[in-house]
This record gives structure tokens, sequence and C-alpha cells, in this order.
């Protein structure tokens, strides 16, 4: 399997160094479409799609593998080999963050800096630590994907499972940014927010930077800044962006606080 | 025409059939309709100012966040999408919804402007729609297991089945070599075991052949140019012996060479002959005949008797098809079967005339060779 096909990986600019830009749950690669073009001068900046968002290889999705944030950082580990990256600095928004987190603990060398765009290490509540969430309330989140993937299952899905002769069938859907096939995006939900990351982030030996926003439903400050407590030696930056896009949103933020760091 | 801000244009926007409501760049509500309030149950003031998702439940907040804004950002609408408000009640208010991003000349964003139209039936159609679909998912699922099952197992059992059938053919072939049966009664016997190996044998490979086709496989060819006349020849012999008080008649003209599956098209043979031997008229011959005309094989088994009748006709060539015939003589149904399948993975066909003087079974294909492998599309 060619990881570099499997994940769509487009690498764009020509600096020595390697900037990986790693998309959440609910879009793809286009996420970074206003940020990764500041980098291009500096960077080698990687942009991909998880299996099952994007321009993946859709055939690649293996439930089992899957499963767990860990069958997506092993994609991101065998980018990073297929690509010869050493060093590199990772970007990760939302559930990459933790993607990218996985990663850096299995190949050490991969990474040397992470900066994780709105980060949560846990979703569901659980005694005194507040992921933001009950577990009611992600199951129905769950059964809401369904509905709003209704609509796009029977006109979406044939452009999106490999209909490459006919392009035209996407070129007409109105939403064409972030396609995801309807059951692995509810698969990639599920793993997203039943993940529990915490005991993984003491064992982060790469210098981290936290891009918290404000009045972020996904990911609290209160869950931004466990994750800087747990991840040794990490720092947290307060972005004035709300919601839980800052890359989109104000990327002139993302993109300054990011620069400052590296 | 009334011009925008009068009575009649406030009147459409409070008042129209869906819900209205519009975000400034910093996220919070500026406006709302007076349907939208109606419908959720808050006073107009309670929106301004406040966030939309704190009007949506969870899941709607989470998809909101996720993937709604994210797609506004990027392509400044999306249409047609579910989002669900929680009134003031406690109660879910299912819509269908678009936004659209109204931006300035500089790209800046201006507003946001979202329309809902309440959709409690239509969401809850489509629900059905979705739950009736994953029901058939796994009926489908479970079907198709059972089905491979069910394959496997005749797979399984014509496997087991040749074994002992081999060891009763062996039997039969030491007692007639050792000379030892003398008496006619035994030498009868001996033949009925020959005749009964053979047909037990055939049956054999054609359950083989059906399940390794159902199972996906189709019928594979071995094409080869060799001389086939021996193969028809050992196919009659078999069968003669099989069935002594019978005569079949032979008459092969086979000038040009044939590129096909000698095993299968003996196969082909030995079921239609076996067919014409069951069905036919006992005290009349069956005659087979093989012949090139330069462009075509022609292979054709004749027999007398009854006719087919039409009723039957259509399905001759189905599986598990059995006519009438004596319960001792009744097979599985799949010769005719395998024989036509046979004939279609060499791009052959198999012709079928029945009068009351002769019914005839005639196949022929090609000598150009067509396609390897037929049977699967």
């Amino acid at each position: 399997m060619n990881a570099l096909k499997r994940n769509n990986v487009r690498v764009i600019g020509d600096g020595k160094r390697a900037m990986v830009l790693a998309h959440g749950f609910g879009c793809d690669q286009n996420m970074w479409r206003f940020v990764a073009p500041e980098f291009e001068n500096e960077f080698q900046v990687v942009l991909f799609d998880h299996v099952g968002a994007g321009g993946s290889d859709l055939s690649a999705y293996d439930k089992t593998k899957y499963s767990t944030l860990h069958g997506y950082a092993d994609d991101l580990v065998e980018i990073g080999a297929a690509l010869g990256l050493k060093d590199a600095v990772f970007v990760g928004h939302s559930v990459s963050a933790m993607i990218g987190v996985l990663a850096s603990i299995k190949a050490p060398d991969l990474f040397g800096r992470l900066v994780l765009v709105g980060p949560s290490a846990r979703y569901i509540d659980d005694g005194d630590y507040k992921g933001g969430f009950s577990e009611k309330q992600i199951a129905e989140l769950l059964e809401f994907l369904e509905d709003n993937h209704m609509g796009w299952s029977a006109a979406m899905a044939p452009s999106i499972m490999g209909n490459p002769d006919r392009p035209e069938l996407g070129e007409e859907l109105t939403n064409s940014f972030c396609r995801t096939d309807p059951e692995i995006a509810k698969a990639f939900a599920r793993v997203t927010f039943t993940s529990d990351n915490r005991s993984d982030l003491s064992k982060v030996t790469v210098p981290t930077l936290i891009l918290q926003c404000s009045q972020d439903i996904i990911a609290s400050e209160e869950v931004g800044k466990f994750v800087r407590d747990r991840i040794p030696g990490s720092e947290i930056v307060f972005l004035e962006a709300t919601g839980h896009c800052p890359n989109l949103s104000a990327p002139t933020e993302v993109v300054t606080a990011i620069r400052a760091y590296v | 025409m009334s011009e925008p801000g009068s009575d009649e244009y406030r009147e459409l926007f409070e008042h129209a059939p869906c819900g209205y409501l519009t975000i400034g760049p910093d996220g919070r509500i500026t406006k709302v309709n007076a349907t939208l309030a109606k419908w959720t149950g808050f006073a107009p003031d309670q929106f301004i100012g406040q966030r939309l998702h704190q009007f949506l439940n969870m899941a709607g907040r989470i998809y909101y966040e996720t993937h709604i804004a994210p797609l506004l950002w990027m392509q400044g609408s999306f249409n047609e999408f579910a989002l669900d408000f929680e009134t003031a009640a406690g109660e879910r208010l299912p819509t269908i919804a678009n936004a659209a991003e109204r931006r300035d000349t500089d790209g800046g964003v201006q507003f946001t402007a979202l329309v809902f139209i309440k959709a409690a039936d239509r969401r809850l159609y489509e629900r059905q729609l979705v739950d009736s679909r994953s029901e058939l998912r796994v009926s489908l699922a479970n079907e198709r297991q059972t089905a491979e099952l069910r394959e496997q197992f005749i797979a399984v059992l014509g496997h087991d089945l040749r074994n002992p059938l081999a060891a009763i053919s062996a039997g039969a072939r030491i007692l007639q070599r050792s000379g030892n049966l003398q008496n006619e009664k035994e030498l009868r016997v001996l033949d009925m075991i020959n005749s009964t190996v053979t047909r037990m044998s055939d049956l054999i490979d054609n359950i083989l052949d059906f399940a390794r086709g159902r199972l996906g496989g189709g019928i594979t060819l071995h094409r080869a140019i060799r001389p086939l006349e021996p193969v028809l020849e050992q196919v009659v012999d078999e069968l003669r012996t099989a069935s002594p008080q019978r005569v079949i008649q032979t008459r092969f003209e086979i000038a040009d060479p044939v590129n096909c599956d000698h095993t299968r098209i003996g196969q082909l043979a030995s079921n239609l002959i076996g067919n014409a031997l069951t069905h036919g008229a006992r005290d009349m011959p069956v005659r087979v005949g093989a012949k090139t005309n330069g462009n075509e094989f022609e292979f054709w088994v004749a027999n007398a008797g009854e006719p087919i009748p039409d009723s039957a006709m259509e399905k001759l060539f189905e599986p598990f098809f059995r006519g009438d015939v004596r319960a001792s003589r009744q097979g599985l149904g799949l010769g005719l079967h395998i024989a036509s399948q046979i004939a279609q993975a060499h791009g052959g066909r198999i012709d079928v005339t029945s009068s009351p003087e002769e019914t005839r079974f005639a196949f022929s294909m090609p000598l150009a060779q067509a396609d390897e492998r037929i049977g699967k599309p």
C-alpha cells in the first residue's frame, strides 16, 4: 500500500524543513487552504487526507485498523517514512492533535515540534475530568450524523466511492469541500469522540505548542489546559479567534502563533 | 411593489413560513424573525447577541462547529443540512437549513444568513429510510453468508464423495481383471457397479462444477490443440460399459484442429449422451456425431422417444431442472446446466430440437478462439 496515494498526500513549497498539516474530524486538507500558502516559502508543506476523507483511497478503509486513533497515527508515521521526514513540524487540528501525539510517541524522530490546534485528550466527562460531553450526547451525535448524511449518501457516494470516469457528478454538488464517506464519517466520529489519550500525553518528548481558541465548544479552555499540564514542557497560546476552526476563521492569528514557535 | 424596509417587507421577513436568522462577523446573532421565535418559544431579544449553538441540541452544536462553520468559511454557503433546535420547552425542533454568507467587497464577512424549514415529517421519513436501508444491509449480509456456507458445504461434500467411489471403482476393476467372475449374473452385477460408479462420478463432477461456478470462479478453461476424437471415443466407451444393453452409434469427422478444453468437452459430451440415455427410448440407438466445417466445431446427440414438452423447453438448462423420469434414473438436474456453461465458456451454444421422431442436442462453437473465461461477467 502506497501511503502517499492512500492518504492523497500533497507537498507544496520547497523549504528545507517539513511542516505536516493534519485535518480533523469533519473536513479534509482543504481545512488548511488559508494557512498552507503562508508557509510555502520557508517549509516543505505536507498536506494529506485521513483515510475516508477528501481524496483518500476509500478502499484502504479497514474497520479494525481505524477503530482507534492508532490506525490513523500509523498512517501518519508511514507518510513520514515515505517522504523521509525527520524533525518536521507537525500541526494537527482537532482530533489530529492527538493523532500527531500518538505518531510522535511511535516515531520520536519524525517530528521536532508539535502544534496542537484545539486539542482534547478526551471529549467525554469522566469523574473530575470535564471533557465537555456526556456519553448520551455523543450517542445522539452519532445518530444525528446519519440525518445529515442522508441527503448526501445517494448523491455523493457514487462520486466519492470512486467514479473517476464521471467527475462531473461531483461538480454538480453544492458542498464540494470536506467530503467524507457517510459510513466512515460515522465511524471516525465514534473513534474521535470516544477516544481517551490522557495517559499518552506524558509520553510526549517533543516541544509542544497548544493553540487554544476562545469559546470553543468542542475543545474548551479547560481541556486545552489539561493537555498543557500533562505534556512535559508544553506551552499554550490563547487565541482571540472563537469557535473550533481558527485555521479558517482566523488564519493570520494561527499563522503568526505557529511562526513564533517554530 | 413596496420599497425594502417598508411594512410589507418587514411583514414578509417576520412572518414568512420559515425561520430567518442572521449572524454577525463575531458569530453572534443579530436578527431573528418572529416565525423562528414562535417555533422555538424564545422571545426575539433572547436570541440577539447569543451564539446559534446555544439554541441547538448537542449533536447539532458539534455538527455546526465541525462541518457547517468550516464549509461556510470555505465556500460561503451550505445547503440542505439538518439541524435540531432545542425549544424553550426543551423539545426537539427538527429543521432543514440553508446558509449563505454575505461578504463586503474586501472579502470580509458582513453577516451569515440562515433559513430554517420545519421538517419533522420529512426528517422522520428520512430516518425511516436510513433504518430500512441498514436492515436490508444486515439481511443481505446474512443471506450472502448463508449462501457461501451452503456452497462451501456442497464443495466439501463433492470432494468427500469421490473417495469412497474411487475405492468401489478400484475394487470392481480388481474383480474384473482377476477373471474369477464367470457366471452371467455375477458379470451383470459387475456391469451394474461400473455403470453406477460412472453415473455417480458424473454427478459429483457436476456438483463440484456447479458449486465452484456459484462460488464465483466460473468455469475456467485450459485450452489446447490436440486430437479431440480419442476423448469423445473414450467418453462413449465408458457410457457403453456403463449401459451395456444400450446402443450408441457414433460418427466422428473432425477435420480441423479444435482449440478447446478437452476435458470439458468430454464432460459436455458425457452429460449430453447421459441425458439421451436417461430420457431416450430404451430400444432405440442413441446417435452421436461430431464434425468441423471450417468455421465451427459441431457435436450432436440424438435419441428417439417422447419429445420434450414445450413447457420444459425453456427450463432445460436451468440448474436442478429434472424432467419426468423413473426415480432410479433421476439425477440432480445439473448435467445440462453444466453442459451449457461449458458451451458458453467456449463461446458456443447448445441448440435443442425435439419432435416425436427425434430429440437432438447440438453443440456448436467457433474454431477461432473467443474469450477464455465466461460464466462470470
